[in-house]
């Protein structure tokens, strides 16, 4: 694995899967892709299949009937793959908790490696922490 | 005649659901559509009964991050309905103008995706690029990029430093620039325009059954707009025009939209001149609201949003009706994509406005293996554009 | 103010309860009137139909569509109060107007509404939800 891992930490393929959000996580992360933040200069990149992606990116409180889709697109990556939680959505469930609609437990559904909080993100707060992911990587080879 | 299915979605995310379709096809044509929504219910209707007034505004914002300003200002004008309270002048002008960037921002966003769906990734990042000095200028005034928490009950939360108003100005300035240079862009681009004229065309009278509105309907020959017909907050004050246009195909609502943000930017800008000179509260405080029920609307930059409030005298509403214009937009969809190709199926939809992200990135996924007939309806998309281009310079 | 005198003189006896409150007109229909009703608001004065909202109430179940009269910025709300809360039925509107379909399917999908003449009465929001859940904005809701 030591060699995939080193792949790994130099540049990250990015899939992005939106459980119930409001939309404005899922406009921020796209916001990251152009000209102003640009990630692609890290070598970040978002692609259109789960099966070339390194990261996940999951925004949004599942509701209770796209919980079991997501926990698909979960199993149809390739292992290891990063799960990151965007927004406070993900983290804390924000306003929505006394609905009757959610999944209470989203750890169950998908594990999460790393959360950012933040309702949306400033697009700062993401680059930074996709930064802290790439040291974390990089520390472990 | 064997007809096909090709599934999109679920994750298509649009205003509270994202939605499945699935695309009957005989061939290339599309025959008939189904769609599946819920995935994206959170039950805000729900959740807003056990919350107080000013609560449901930051509920409501989250119920779409791209009208994060129109769905809070229904909700006030909704409770503002129930007792006639009065706004102070300045705090209407500060409504208008956080209303109408919003309007700019949606708009450059949706013109950035459409030319990302048809092969224009140019396009999209200039639009989006656009789209930053406005988001800044949010930032300034309200602190966030996204989800501001303007709007109070009887008028707003944060007053507009008269420092940063110069600034302000004259970020406007380079925006409305840039907006001449992609709508003359959009206009005379000879590609654009074959690719996307007579693609989906929503008849009037389909449009008038179907009850659209915004965009959609203006692009249709409705001449609706809540803004001119039941103008609330500084909306009688300002001068804009009503852009209408004939065809209803995806060529004139790209060309409403363009336009739209030419008269926001003159909007704004009167606001902003506005608030130089008139001074006062900005907030009305509101003790009670009495029992009764109220209606509440705004022209979200993709229709009417309505709020309908009905309360008991206590501070929280007993039921809090809430309707996105997408909610009666995307049943349009149907009507305009009967005997459409295939390739031009994705640009109709999105010429609705319903969705922001990553509609390519969904299809396909959930039902590749069980599907052996999906394609992907992007590569389709850019092809037919490709054909076109080639088309036209030979 | 045309439009609302034209309207109650036309359908004399059939609208009651008739609140008139700057530009949204609120009136109570019976159910057997409310296609008529809706029909010469749509057809003859051209208004639009917005939405509608469902409403459970200690008396029963109310529906209050919402037409709007874009012209003249008014808003009429014919309300049909559904006293039978266990089998709430009422006339469906969808062939007069082809927009209240999916009007119709969500307060089917989170009331239990039925609409006699529905094209396709199935839940919108939670078809095929995975935990089946049934009518969750009625009172007796169970999670
Ligand atoms: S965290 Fe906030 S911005 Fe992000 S999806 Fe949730 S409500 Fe929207």
């Amino acid at each position: 694995m030591g060699w995939y891992k080193r792949r790994l930490a130099k540049s990250l393929w990015v899939f992005h899967v939106s459980g119930s959000p409001c939309n404005n996580c899922d406009i921020e992360i796209l916001d990251l892709l152009t000209p102003k933040y640009d990630l692609e200069r890290f070598g970040i990149k978002l692609v259109g299949s789960i099966r070339h992606a390194d990261v996940l990116l999951v925004t949004g409180v599942f509701n209770q009937k796209v919980a079991p889709k997501i926990r698909k697109i979960y199993e149809q990556a390739p292992k290891p793959i990063f799960v990151v939680g965007v927004g406070t959505c993900m983290s804390g469930a924000c306003c929505f908790r006394d609905s009757y609609n959610i999944v209470e437990d989203r750890q169950a559904v998908i594990p999460v490696d790393l959360y950012i909080p933040g309702c949306p993100p400033k697009p700062e707060a993401m680059i930074a922490a996709v930064a802290k992911l790439l040291g974390v990587l990089n520390a472990r080879n | 005649m064997s007809v096909n299915k090709i599934p999109v979605g679920p994750f298509h995310p649009l205003l509270e659901e994202a939605e499945y379709f699935e695309l009957k096809v005989d061939g290339e044509t599309v025959v008939d559509i189904d769609l599946e929504i819920g995935w994206m219910h959170r039950g805000h209707e729900f959740i807003s009964e056990s919350k107080t007034f000013t609560q449901s505004i930051f509920l409501v914002e989250r119920i779409c991050g791209i009208c994060s300003t129109s769905h809070p200002l229904a909700l006030v004008h909704a409770v503002e309905d129930i007792d006639n309270i009065e706004i102070p002048l300045r705090a209407r002008y500060i409504r208008t103008l956080i209303g109408e960037l919003e309007r700019i921002h949606s708009h450059l966003l949706w013109i950035g995706l459409a030319g990302h769906f048809i092969g224009y990734d140019t396009l999209w990042m200039w639009a989006w690029k656009y789209r930053e000095p406005i988001l800044q200028m949010f930032e300034m005034i309200t602190g966030n990029r996204n989800h501001y928490g303007m709007m109070r009950v009887g008028g707003v939360a944060r007053d507009v430093d008269p420092v940063i108003i110069p600034k302000l100005l004259e970020d406007l300035d380079i925006v409305d620039q840039k907006m001449v240079m992609i709508a003359g862009a959009a206009k005379d681009d000879p590609v654009l325009r074959s690719r996307l004229k007579n693609v989906g065309i929503l008849t009037h009278q389909a449009a008038v059954d179907l009850c659209a509105v915004g965009p959609t309907a203006r692009a249709s020959g409705i001449a609706i707009d809540v803004r001119k017909d039941d103008p609330t907050d500084a909306y009688d004050l300002v001068e804009f025009n009503m852009i209408v246009q004939k065809n209803g195909d995806v060529y004139d609502k790209l060309v409403v939209r363009v336009l739209e943000t030419l008269e926001s930017t003159k909007i704004v800008r009167q606001c902003l001149e506005k608030l130089k000179v008139v001074k006062g509260p900005i907030l009305n405080d509101v003790k009670e609201v009495s029992e009764g029920e109220g209606i509440g609307r705004y022209e979200a930059p993709r229709g009417e949003v309505f709020h309908y409030i009905r309360s008991d005298g206590t501070n929280r509403p007993i039921r809090h009706k809430v309707r996105a214009p997408s909610y009666v937009n995307i049943p349009t969809y149907v009507a305009s994509c009967k005997g459409i190709p295939v390739a031009d199926a994705l640009i109709t939809l999105a010429a609705v406005d319903p969705c922001y992200c990553c509609t390519e990135r969904t299809i396909q996924l959930i039902d590749a293996n069980r599907n052996p007939v999906a394609v992907d309806l992007l590569k389709l998309s850019r092809e037919k554009t490709e054909q076109v281009r080639r088309e036209i310079h030979d | 103010m045309q439009e609302i005198d034209q309207f109650k003189e036309r359908m004399d006896g059939k609208i009651s309860h008739l609140i008139d409150k700057k530009r949204r007109f609120y009136f109570n229909v019976e159910s057997e009137n409310l296609r008529e009703v809706a029909e010469y608001l749509f057809k003859n004065l051209g208004c639009r139909l917005s939405t509608a909202t469902a409403m459970e109430m200690m008396h029963g179940i109310e529906i209050l569509y919402h037409f709007s009269l874009d012209r003249a910025g008014q808003y009429f709300c014919p309300r049909v109060v559904i006293t039978d809360k266990e089998h709430p039925k009422v006339p469906s509107i969808t062939s007069i107007i082809g927009g209240a379909v999916w009007i119709e399917r969500e307060m089917f999908d989170l009331w239990g509404i039925e609409f006699d003449g529905h094209p396709r009465m199935e839940e919108l929001l939670t078809l095929h939800h995975p935990q089946g859940l049934k009518q969750p904005m009625r009172f007796g809701r169970t999670e």
